[in-house]
């Protein structure tokens, strides 16, 4: 199999998952108990207000009929209006979604950017000092709940240093990337120490493999037997590792969003599911899942050109 | 009724922000003069969903829908009566069949269109369709509305309703513009309520001229705006608002700490004391209508058919006698919620004031509990919302104080919708709850919690036909005095027959920097910033 003809099957691959994450999306939003009139009427639903706003909702329709309606609807590009924001689903995406992306990437390389240097230091000092403080540090990371991460770094930083805004999300791009450092820097740390964890181990696994201790017997300098054979067999499984991970990335965006008050996708899944917004939580999935199958295949992708085996 | 022996909103906002503050030892700040202009930044835990007054359903919107849409009357800020709004009379007929209202000279809509007495009948007859919206039946008692230029409309009822005046100080009779309504595109009413929402167009203090949803409102002055300050200047003070969506509680105090915000709402009341220490903030309690009671279903048999304990009204007395609400109160309000004296709050009118009822008294629950048959040992169970603290901390004493007389209680934490579509079932034993007024009156509360054919009484099942019968007649009842007796009546034997546990009553935490002034709260939460102003 060519690498264009692999590429491609993988692409294909990810039109039935959509259907299929699509359709179980609207069985299982519509499983849960209560509904968006509940949401909305609360304890004080008389049954002709009840009646009268499923009707309006489309909610008195049977499931089969809701699906169809469903289904036309993406089938044309138009994904609802919310239930609970009065408004087009496609609206209320649009104006979120690039402010989570921008948020999961930073985080993302915020993390990387920070654990692979200190992999190498970590595994070039095995067990030494320097190798003990840096799992040690990322102990921390890993065992602390994001939303406890970012109020101390609120707390630190934004009210008491008074460095950075206390959450929000600015107007110009400067003053975007200034609001989501503190939140870029709260996702990213546990994520930081799952990669660095990973890749310490990894690294550790190849040093001292035999094409690297034959490339250092050739003469190569020490940094490019690092780069080239160390770095380069040691990231497939990291790859591999981040790949899977931007789906944890995505779901500690929800609480990340919500202790710094950025209106990103996360906060509004939450809503939607609280509030049983159909629309709201079917499109957010099948954007989401976009967003992961995509993460998923540029991590093959990357394999593949790290590991020339991948795909054929 | 006249505007001139009545205060003008304007100078009640002012004298009760100066009481206030005056309460809280502030009386040579609230004395300085209002800062015209500038920007207040406000954080608000939830945003708007729907700004059309008819069509709404939340509190979100309905306690700022006062700062974008006048109504023909306007609540007082003691949230017991009302006074001139767009209307500055209103005269009810010698039988009690119609109500005149003159209508205020020179208003305007936001974008300078002048409004009409149509105006304002296309709006009521729009708040009372009875396809419109969750709240029609609060005009339901109208028969037909006409209006004459330059400002006379008259309502004809159908039967007297006491509930008339009040109802047209809520917000769902906020005045449109007739044409711009008409004009923008929709296929239904709620198809144009949800576009105009967008961009709403009213008479009040301030316009909505930046929406970002769930991040941030933007409201400017509103230029045409008919109130006067007391020195007689234009109102409002502030050139703009910007609501800021802050869901997290912590978030929005360092916010409102590091000064980035001027003030926010829904204080957690674990931290008033600690906001009341800083010397940057003020802390406002603003007297509520909310109450936290918990209804219990009074079936013989709950859903599953067996056998209900709460149907015995000595069991649901005993329980009531056995919860020390002074103690409830110190650990989830920080002692800063009140012992409910009935079912509705002591700010809400005709409320018998008669002292707090069920007050802890173990002997009498200990003897109410052996009275009443049901044996030792035995388990209920209550429903709440997931994550709310201050359900979890009620109830988590209320077990304590209930295996004192014997009972086990179980909790149940629920997502809003299971729990709701559960008590709407009545399938549950105990939902813990709560209310807040939409309107200067108790017919509201009162039909919710007490008259039967409405939902159950909180789907709880309890039914008195003598309180039914005298809600019926308090309905139609104008004279004062009898309504008040019918009243008193009625929560006599709602109180006798205990079928919520009474809890308490709270204010509303709000908390500002030390430079802000002037912002109202009335009881039924509607939020006033148009005398509010921020000093340099």
């Amino acid at each position: 199999m060519s690498r264009t003809t692999w590429l491609i099957s993988r692409l294909l691959q990810i039109v039935p998952t959509f259907l299929l994450i699509g359709l179980a999306i609207f069985v299982l939003a519509r499983l849960l108990p209560g509904n968006a009139v509940m949401a909305m009427l609360g304890d004080r639903g008389t049954d002709e207000a009840v009646a009268r706003l499923s009707h309006d909702l489309g909610l008195d329709q049977s499931i089969f009929a809701q699906l169809v309606v469903f289904l036309e609807g993406v089938a044309s590009g138009n994904l609802g209006r919310s239930l609970a924001f009065h408004i087009p689903v496609t609206q209320l995406i649009a104006e979120r979604l690039p402010v989570t992306l921008i948020l999961t990437g930073l985080a993302s390389v915020f993390a990387i950017a920070i654990a692979v240097p200190l992999a190498f230091v970590a595994a070039l000092n095995a067990n030494r000092w320097p190798d003990l403080l840096i799992r040690g540090i990322f102990q921390f990371g890993l065992s602390s709940p994001i939303f406890y991460v970012g109020l101390v770094l609120l707390t630190v930083f934004a009210a008491w240093l008074r460095w950075f805004p206390v959450g929000g999300y600015g107007e110009s791009w400067g003053e975007r990337l200034y609001h989501l450092f503190l939140p870029a820097i709260t996702l990213g740390f546990s994520f930081a120490a799952v990669v660095m964890r990973n890749l310490r181990a990894s690294i550790l696994g190849v040093i001292h493999a035999e094409y690297v201790v034959f490339a250092r017997a050739k003469g190569l300098r020490p940094g490019i037997v690092l780069a080239r054979h160390v770095l380069r067999n040691a990231l497939i499984a990291t790859v591999t590792l981040i790949g899977l991970h931007i789906g944890s990335l995505l779901g500690g965006a929800v609480i990340t969003e919500s202790v710094f008050a950025v209106p990103g996708v996360g906060r509004l899944m939450v809503d939607s599911i609280f509030s049983r917004d159909y629309p709201v939580i079917q499109a957010l999935t099948l954007v989401l899942a976009i967003m992961v199958s995509l993460a998923f295949l540029v991590t093959d992708i990357v394999q593949m050109w790290l590991d020339p085996r991948v795909g054929r | 009724m006249n505007e001139r022996i009545a205060l003008t909103r304007r100078r009640m906002i002012a004298a009760s922000a100066f009481t206030g503050l005056a309460s809280m030892g502030f009386v040579g700040e609230a004395n300085a003069a209002p800062v015209r202009g500038g920007k207040m930044i406000y954080a608000r835990n939830a945003d708007s969903l729907l700004l059309d007054p008819v069509w709404t359903d939340a509190n979100v919107d309905i306690w700022v829908s006062s700062s974008i849409y006048d109504t023909p009357l306007l609540p007082t800020s003691d949230g017991l009566g009302v006074q001139a709004g767009i209307a500055t009379k209103w005269d009810v007929a010698a039988d009690g069949l119609s109500l005149t209202l003159t209508l205020r000279a020179g208003v305007k809509f936001s974008d300078g269109t002048a409004m009409k007495a149509s105006d304002v009948k296309f709006s009521l007859d729009r708040a009372r369709d009875p396809k419109a919206g969750a709240w029609n039946e609060m005009l339901g008692s109208i028969d037909g509305i006409t209006s004459s230029e330059p400002g006379t409309v008259v309502i004809k009822l159908k039967r007297p309703d006491p509930t008339l005046i009040p109802a047209l100080a809520m917000f769902n009779t906020g005045i449109f513009c007739q044409a711009k309504y008409e004009a923008t595109p929709g296929k239904d009413d709620k198809e144009k309520a949800e576009k105009f929402a967008e961009h709403p167009l009213g008479t009040g203090p301030y316009m909505l001229v930046e929406w970002q949803r769930n991040t941030r409102m933007v409201l400017k002055r509103n230029p045409h705006y008919w109130g006067k300050a007391p020195d007689g200047g234009a109102l409002p003070y502030l050139d703009e608002i910007e609501f800021q969506i802050i869901p997290d509680d912590a978030t929005r105090l360092l916010k409102l700490k590091a000064g980035e915000v001027h003030g926010s709402e829904f204080i957690p009341f674990s931290r008033v004391k600690e906001l009341q220490a800083d010397q940057n903030l003020r802390m406002e309690l603003w007297p509520s209508t909310n109450v936290t009671t918990y209804g219990m279903f009074c079936g013989e048999k709950f859903k599953d058919g067996t056998p209900n304990p709460m149907a015995n009204q000595k069991f649901r007395q005993a329980l009531n006698y056995a919860v020390n609400k002074d103690a409830i109160i110190a650990i989830t309000t920080q002692g800063l919620g009140k012992k409910l004296q009935s079912f509705m709050s002591s700010v809400t009118p005709l409320n018998i004031l008669g002292g707090p009822v069920y007050e802890y008294d173990h002997a009498k629950a200990k003897a109410l509990m052996a009275e009443s048959g049901v044996p030792a040992g035995t388990t209920i169970a209550c429903q709440f919302l997931a994550g709310n603290q201050n359900h979890l901390n009620n109830l988590t004493a209320m077990q304590q104080m209930w295996a004192q007389i014997g009972v086990k209680l179980v909790l149940t934490p629920l997502d809003n919708p299971t729990r709701v579509a559960k008590y709407r079932a009545e399938d549950y034993q105990i939902n813990a709850g709560g209310w807040t007024d939409d309107i200067a009156d108790p017919s509201e509360i009162t039909s919710y919690y007490a008259y039967y054919p409405n939902i159950h009484n909180l789907h709880t099942q309890w039914q008195d036909a003598r309180v039914n019968e005298l809600f019926e007649l308090s309905q139609k009842e104008i004279d004062v005095a009898k309504r008040r007796a019918l009243y008193k009546e009625l929560q006599e034997r709602y109180i006798a027959a205990a079928p919520i546990i009474f809890l308490y009553e709270v204010p509303y935490p709000v908390a500002f920097r030390k430079n802000v002034k002037g912002f109202v709260q009335i009881p039924l939460g509607n939020n006033y910033f148009e005398a509010a102003y921020v000093e340099k």
